[in-house]
């Protein structure tokens, strides 16, 4: 089994230092792989993916314990461009591309790391390939886009700074489902193509364990269920909680129900 | 308007157009309003003083010398002080600008006292005045300075549209956080805009010391050029253009008609009025304003 | 202790008996100083306590309700004209220009303190820069008009039959108006007005939400701060004895700003200490300058600014909280010293 490519243990953030919003999430992200964070509003998924991606500092938070490892080297608290060199990428929820820039402009800002101006132009080929839209739309002003548009430029700019490991935040928020499916299908497509690693935070459990390899279930910032997605997806307990198929009964937490062996948890600290 | 009024506003435009783009060109970047551009302005005159005090015989090369010290001054200030504050509050790097301008007023005394200069005597220029239409004349200083603001801006426009440098620097301007995830270097970036910035003051106060020479009230007229940035908006270089010539208009109109003591505070008073009105300016961009 | 107890003791204003015999003591010494001091020592100390004023007005403008405003040199120069002008044209009394002075700062306060109803930070800054160029135009024109090329000359104000002209007099009499700024920035701290602008600093859109009074706290913020500057330029009418709108320059407005970042923001004694240090800064200057080189020496005020400008900027970098900052900072490591000290001399 080859070494993965993200390992994060016990990791531990706190909010101006005081308030802790992550108590000791620990996953692991195999190369090649989609792994999907799932959990409510307020469950520490952002946080999660912030802390990995460097853009932790800025809401005055900071990681106070534990760690995490991106192929082998501990990345924690260090600066945003520093992990976007290593090939940390990040598709944020909001702010996801410059408004006032047209399409073309901001593919253009995008800066490859390491890469030959041959190859990137094969990934400004494959952008355009995987997202045939933006090339009619390269001259359109950004902030005129629709959602799904906005949405796939984002993706595309993030994938022309040559990433390893690619961090989307909230996909789904705010797109039509049609719009969202499709979406799905082309980042995992995408990343087939290009042999990159996708990490998917998602509040949308359908979508993200319809094409996820792995899942992981966070709650008030711990992680309460964690498993290959199909599993995860046959559960009757997610089901119910996380993907709105109760049997009358009003939604309840993972934690009020039943639990089941079979499936990997992790005990509470 | 007689004629000659209107090609006095066109020249008090085209000085009040070319130092407004230094404040523009920071504060879109950077969020940040330099309060010290009038000072660098000045500093930049006085570094043509200076050169054309070692190279009076060759003053296109003390011109060109002046202009490219006032790029790497920017640049200066930016990598020795400023970068600090990148991140930090706004309102504290405007403390530093305007704690930036005192020194610099302060290290030009003692280093030009209060005397005042004229760099054209130097190069043995006279400074003729340019006739135009029907008996309207201008100095030969300011029928320049009028040609360069209007080649600086193309040359800013045509920058920040069509260069890779420009589209970074507007992306670092709309959102410095995504630019810092999609590799800008954000310090870079800000260094450039501040180069460019004192360039042009530079070239500003260049200018207007051949015209009129040098002393330290030159400071003062970099800082009646704000309101007209603002005027504008302060993140659009078109509108500091367009504020520049409103500006420049009510200034020549008050001093002509009502009296010239208003000549320091009119440009105040407009400003006063946009803020009144359209704090945002009339280009600018309305969000901007939340932010601070 | 009670909970009742613990905040009887809070708010009371003499608290606990050590409290009550350092403020005695305190107030002791300041009663004996002027009869120690030389005539200039007693200069520079009425300078010290006139400047407190001011500095205590931004600090509360500034520092706690967090209303950005460089229209101190205006205010003062308002104040200072408010004086010059009732004196040349009616001959009017000390107790007539004071409070006068104090109406048109607090006039002034209400139209400077507008914008800051629909603008905050940078731009209710550079509203209060408009403000300023506005006030300073109208104190030349004035000038001008009444062909005062040096300004307008007032005499000694006569208080209760006694004139305040010698450094001993002025000194009483700025210290009580000083100890009065103090004592109303202290009770104002301590009230509801003082917890709701400390709202207003943090969010005021939290703090409207709250159900506190935006406009009316902004706005009182800007009155009060206003009337307590005007005032003191009126006290600087007569203690120079001379009004001129050249010495209300924005240098002055960015020495104020600079005496509440350099003591210690948000804080009344940093405003007093910020006072000291920006008042005496340039005597140190000029005392150093005597080391210079003849041409550097013979321009002191150059080299002020100079100085100025550096100390600004490090106080801005290293420490943004002022002298405050700096002291505890100092007693910290000097108390953790301590500490690690007893350890090692610890019995064994």
């Amino acid at each position: 089994m080859t070494a993965p490519l993200l390992v994060v243990e016990g990791l531990k953030v706190a909010y101006h230092r005081n308030a802790l919003a992550l108590h000791g999430v620990s996953l692991t992200v195999a190369p090649l792989a989609i792994v999907a964070i799932l959990g409510n509003n307020g469950a520490g998924k952002t946080t999660t993916l912030r802390a990995i991606s460097g853009f932790i500092g800025l809401d005055d938070a900071s990681v106070v314990g534990g760690s995490i490892r991106f192929a082998g080297e501990r990345i924690e608290n260090r600066p945003p461009h520093a992990n976007a060199a290593r090939g940390i990428v990040l598709v944020p929820e909001r702010d996801k591309v410059f408004p006032n820039l047209t399409v073309a402009e901001n593919l253009t800002v995008s800066s490859s790391a390491g890469v030959s101006s041959a190859g990137r132009r094969r990934l400004e080929a494959i952008v355009f390939a995987f997202f045939p839209a933006l090339a009619s739309l390269r001259s359109r002003l950004a902030g005129l886009l629709s959602g799904g548009e906005r949405q796939m430029l984002a993706i595309g700019s993030a994938v022309l700074c040559n990433p390893q490991l690619l961090l989307v935040d909230e996909l789904s928020l705010g797109l039509a489902p049609v719009v969202v499916e499709d979406l799905i299908r082309r980042l995992s497509a995408l990343r087939q193509e290009l042999g990159i690693t996708v990490l998917l935070v998602e509040q949308n459990a359908n979508v993200a364990l319809a094409v996820a390899d792995y899942g992981y279930i966070l709650e008030s910032g711990r992680v309460v269920l964690e498993g290959a997605a199909a599993e995860l997806r046959g559960r009757r307990e997610v089901q119910e909680a996380y993907l709105g198929q109760t049997s009358g009964a009003e939604r309840r937490s993972y934690r009020a129900l039943r639990q089941d062996p079979a499936i990997t948890e992790r005990p509470r600290e | 308007m007689s004629l000659q009024l209107l090609a006095n506003v066109i020249v008090l435009a085209a000085i009040y157009a070319l130092v407004g783009s230094g404040y523009v060109l920071i504060y879109r970047v950077s969020r940040v309003l330099n309060l010290a551009h009038g000072e660098l302005m000045m500093v930049g005159a006085y570094l043509l003083v200076a050169l054309a005090g070692l190279f009076p015989l060759n003053p296109p090369l003390a011109l060109a010398l002046a202009a490219t010290c006032g790029l790497l001054m920017g640049i200066a200030v930016y990598a020795v002080l400023m970068r600090w504050m990148t991140g930090e509050a706004v309102l504290a790097a405007v403390l530093i600008t305007i704690a930036l301008g005192i020194l610099l007023r302060g290290l030009t005394i003692l280093i030009w006292t209060t005397q005042q200069f004229y760099p054209g005597a130097s190069f043995g220029w006279r400074n003729p005045p340019v006739h135009l239409a029907r008996g309207v004349q201008i100095s030969s200083a300011s029928a320049a300075l009028v040609c360069l603001t209007a080649v600086v801006y193309l040359g800013l426009l045509v920058f920040l549209r069509f260069t890779r440098w420009g589209v970074r620097m507007r992306a670092a301007g709309q959102n410095p956080l995504l630019a810092e995830q999609r590799g800008i270097r954000l310090h870079g970036v800000y260094a450039l805009a501040w180069g460019l910035s004192t360039f042009t003051a530079a070239l500003a106060g260049m200018l207007l010391s051949l015209d009129a020479g040098v002393d330290l009230n030159m400071a003062t007229i970099g800082l009646k050029a704000f309101p007209a940035a603002l005027v504008g908006g302060l993140d659009s270089l078109p509108g500091a253009a367009l504020g520049a010539l409103i500006v420049a208009a009510a200034e020549i109109a008050a001093i002509q008609y009502v009296d010239p003591l208003l000549s320091d505070v009119v440009p105040f008073i407009v400003l006063l009025v946009i803020l009144a009105i359209r704090p945002w300016g009339l280009f600018g961009s309305r969000e901007q304003l939340d932010r601070v | 202790m009670s909970d009742r107890s613990a905040l009887a003791k809070e708010l009371s204003l003499f608290g606990t008996p050590a409290r009550r015999l350092r403020l005695a003591l305190a107030f002791a010494v300041l009663l004996v100083l002027p009869f120690l001091a030389t005539p200039f020592q007693l200069d520079l100390l009425n300078q010290v306590l006139l400047a407190s004023i001011s500095a205590l007005a931004l600090m509360l403008l500034t520092g706690f309700a967090g209303l950005i405003s460089l229209g101190t040199a205006g205010l003062l120069a308002a104040g200072a004209f408010t004086v010059g002008v009732l004196f040349r044209e009616i001959a009017a009394p000390f107790w007539v220009t004071l409070p006068a002075a104090a109406a048109v700062g607090a006039a002034l306060g209400l139209i400077f303190g507008l914008p800051s109803l629909r603008l905050r930070g940078l731009y209710l800054a550079i509203s209060t820069l408009g403000l300023h160029f506005v006030v300073v135009y109208l104190g030349g024109e004035y000038e001008a008009r009444q062909t005062l090329s040096t300004g307008i000359m007032v005499d000694s104000p006569s208080i209760g039959g006694f004139t305040v002209s010698s450094g001993r007099a002025w000194y009483f009499v700025l210290l009580a108006f000083a100890a009065l700024a103090l004592l109303i920035s202290v009770n104002l701290r301590r009230t509801r007005t003082g917890r709701a602008w400390r709202a207003l600093r943090e969010r005021d859109v939290v703090a409207a939400a709250l159900g506190i009074n935006v406009t009316r706290f902004k706005l009182l913020a800007f009155v009060i701060s206003a009337a307590m500057t005007a005032t003191a330029g009126a006290l600087f009418a007569y203690f120079r004895n001379f009004v001129s709108i050249d010495a209300f320059s924005l240098y002055l407005t960015v020495q104020y700003v600079a005496m509440i970042i350099i003591g210690g923001m948000g804080s009344l004694a940093g405003a007093i200490l910020g006072a000291g240090f920006v008042v005496l800064f340039p005597y140190a200057i000029e005392a150093a300058a005597g080391y210079l080189p003849a041409r550097f020496g013979n321009m002191v005020f150059a080299l002020d600014y100079a100085a100025f400008g550096v100390v600004m900027i490090l106080f801005l970098l290293l420490e943004p909280e002022g002298l405050l900052g700096l002291w505890h900072r100092l007693k910290n490591s000097l108390a953790a010293r301590q500490s690690g000290a007893k350890s090692t001399t610890a019995p064994q």
